[in-house]
């Protein structure tokens, strides 16, 4: 029976909350509500007193995350949107992601991120932040692109000791199925050819990575062999992978859904052009989300984020730079 | 029935509008889903509008040969109820409420269009593009831009891409390679650095009777390339000027006339040096003329008579040649070469008749952005003058 990319999640921490003691949940509307896109749903009652109401404070609600952890617990923190961890970044990114550094002493919490846009929106529930986490030392952020990360991924980041930030994508969630969960996976921190090629790389994550796999699909029918690296972690982004996919084929395009300014693809680029400045055949390329607010209205919201067709446009310009 | 709008999609990242050139089906038309339906046309490329589900097509409203903005409404597509259901459109996202998407006409057929045209992309292509994992092949391979000049580029503007390059170097296995001697390719590299500047040449011819007489009646037998690098070295002392070097906006004058002569040694050619020619009268000269000449087929030249001169001569009328346009050295502005003599008739107004002198070409090749053909032919002019009265040598 297919299992959807949120169910996943759902078995997941379900299965987090079974095997340690130390597992809760903590957000709003999680508890009997079963969260807002039902993540949570059902655990409540399976685990009782593990899966808890906070107040609509995400400054409170990863404060006592991180005094639980402190304390020896292991919490999950459920943001209802990415978009509004921004309320709580404060005690992301100068308690949890600096406790360590500073006191010796682990924060293990995971924060979980509703990322990604959907038609109709909006600009407060769409946003993608993880180049906003990845910036500050301390804390790892991973995004899972598929069924199986969004699993085994969320399963490894709640057995790190230090704070990570798990961007789960809002489409992915309905949209992507998968036949079973996976019994293994790659660690955390590797990156994943996702599509073997041989004449240019997309580097990308989340749900661009299946735009990047359908623009790939496209480009084959006029014979372009499009490989494409599924980053699955931010940070530590996986330099290795990346730079012997450039070696292989001399060019390359990062796509993200998030804003331009100083995203995952400009740290990507960086690295590439400084280590891997030898294996170019043509300048790197970027395409990211439009530098706008992200737009309410759905034919705006259409032509905000790249999708398969703009893509396609890029990877032309590319080829035949 | 509902109807769904066919909305011109985003077609590329820079492209903000496209041609319809094409209508395959007319209204009214059963059409499946994903099926193309109008065909339009961007700076780039030929592309489709496809349906978004099976339907009727109901309305079209474009024309051929006009151009759209990328969201502008293009007509619409009549779908049944489930079709329309099963797609979910106008249903909204889990999280933001009922939203209704109107399947009315949107107002983005008033959006014009930002950009207009292609931008011409930052790193333009062209012959000379060289991509950094080009460069970092060629020098793995010591290979120079010149060492491409027999590939025909099949990239963008005619660039030699990687694959041209693996191609042409595959190529050459096919045919007998022996290794090129030091000095060929040391000889190479000096030839490819001097021609980067645009090079000319002029020439004239100079009567030798006055020369070959003074060499005969002279004891020691200086050769003719002796005579003319005194010449030019006279004429330079007086104005050092036309062997100065450009070098951004300043023109670099010599220090001291030093001079230096082509020796064909193996595989190549040498160029010792004879310093401040100016000031040393032929016969005194030729001597160590003689041993730099002896040294340099040894190959034994020493150091201190190599480099540093600021013109070179260059006698290639030994070889049977009569005129050449030799190279300049890459650190200088002037080569004067000396050809082959021969008897020849010449006009003698006095006597109303031909008479036969011996008459060779003298040439000067020369670095165009320092100098102009007058300056050269003045230059040349002065040095057959002093050719033609040796005793002034």
């Amino acid at each position: 029976m297919p299992i959807t990319y949120l169910e996943a999640i759902r078995e997941a921490q379900a299965k987090l909350l079974a095997d340690d003691p130390r597992v809760f949940i903590y957000g709003q509307d999680v508890g009997n509500f079963g969260g807002a896109f039902k993540a949570t749903k059902g655990l409540a009652k399976e685990f009782p007193g593990r899966v808890l109401d906070s107040p609509i404070s995400e400054d409170a609600q990863v404060g006592l995350a991180i005094g639980a952890a402190i304390e020896g617990m292991r919490p999950i923190v459920e943001m209802q949107f990415a978009d509004f961890s921004t309320c709580g970044l404060n005690q992301i990114i100068n308690h949890a992601a600096t406790m360590f550094w500073r006191t010796n002493v682990k924060c293990p919490i995971t924060v979980r991120l509703p990322s990604g846009g959907t038609a109709g929106a909006g600009p407060f529930h769409s946003q993608s932040m993880e180049a906003l986490y990845a910036h500050y030392p301390g804390l790892i952020v991973l995004n899972p692109a598929t069924v199986e990360d969004a699993y085994s991924m969320l399963i490894a980041a709640v057995h790190i000791d230090d704070p990570v930030i798990f961007c789960e994508h809002k489409y992915l969630y309905y949209h992507l199925k998968a036949e079973s969960l996976p019994t293994e996976a790659l660690p955390i921190g590797k990156a994943r050819v996702a599509r073997p090629g041989r004449d240019a790389t997309i580097v990308t994550y989340s749900a661009m990575l299946h735009e990047a796999l359908a623009c790939a699909e496209e480009l084959a029918q006029d014979g372009w062999q499009i490989e494409v690296v599924d980053l699955r972690s931010v940070k530590p982004l996986d330099t290795d992978t990346i730079l012997g996919s450039v070696a292989r084929t001399g060019r390359l395009l990062v796509v993200g859904e998030a804003f331009p300014w100083g995203g995952v693809t400009a740290e990507v680029v960086a690295r590439v052009a400084t280590e891997g400045f030898g294996l170019l055949d043509a300048p790197p390329m970027r395409l990211n989300a439009k530098d706008t607010p992200v737009p309410y209205h759905p034919n705006l919201w259409g032509t905000h984020r790249p999708t398969a067709r703009a893509i396609c446009g890029a990877m032309r310009e590319l080829l035949h730079a | 029935m509902p109807r769904i709008p066919i909305i011109m999609p985003q077609l590329g990242e820079s492209i903000a509008e496209a041609t319809i050139v094409r209508l395959p089906f007319s209204v009214g038309a059963e059409v499946a889903a994903d099926q193309e339906i109008i065909e339009v046309e961007t700076n780039k490329a030929t592309m489709g509008v496809t349906t978004p589900c099976r339907g009727t097509l109901l309305e079209l409203k474009v024309e051929i040969g006009k151009t759209y903005a990328v969201g502008t409404v293009l007509g619409y597509v009549e779908v049944s109820e489930e079709e329309a259901k099963r797609l979910g459109v106008g249903e909204a996202t889990v999280e933001s409420g009922p939203l209704k998407m109107d399947a009315g006409p949107s107002p983005t057929s008033s959006v014009t269009p930002v950009v207009h045209g292609l931008p011409v992309p930052a790193h333009a292509a062209g012959i000379a593009y060289m991509s950094p994992r080009m460069k970092a092949r060629m020098n793995e391979l010591g290979l120079q831009q010149a060492d491409l000049a027999g590939i025909a580029g099949s990239g963008a503007g005619g660039r030699v891409t990687i694959e041209d390059l693996e191609e042409f170097l595959y190529r050459l296995d096919e045919h007998k390679q022996s290794p090129a001697s030091s000095m060929r390719v040391a000889v190479a590299d000096a030839m490819r650095r001097s021609w980067t500047r645009p090079l000319a040449t002029v020439g004239r011819p100079v009567r030798l009777d006055a020369l070959l007489a003074h060499r005969k009646a002279s004891a020691a037998k200086s050769g003719p390339a002796l005579y003319a690098l005194r010449a030019l070295a006279i004429a330079l002392g007086e104005n050092s000027a036309p062997a100065g070097r450009l070098v951004g906006g300043k023109i670099v004058h010599p220090k001291a006339i030093d001079v230096g002569f082509a020796v064909e040694a193996e595989d190549g050619v040498l160029v010792p040096v004879l310093r401040n020619a100016d000031t040393i009268p032929l016969a005194e000269l030729l001597p160590r003329y003689d041993e730099l000449v002896e040294l340099a087929r040894l190959r034994r030249l020493p150091v201190s008579a190599q480099g540093g001169s600021i013109a070179t001569v260059t006698n290639f009328g030994t070889f049977g040649l009569t005129w050449a346009t030799p190279i300049p050295l890459p650190e200088q502005t002037l080569v004067l070469g000396l050809g082959a003599g021969s008897v020849v008739p010449s006009w003698d107004k006095g006597k109303s008749q031909f008479v036969p002198v011996t008459e060779a070409h003298v040439t000067l090749s020369f670095d165009h952005r320092v100098l102009d053909g007058g300056a050269a032919g003045r230059l040349l002019r002065r040095i057959v003058e002093l050719l033609q009265e040796p005793e002034k040598l």
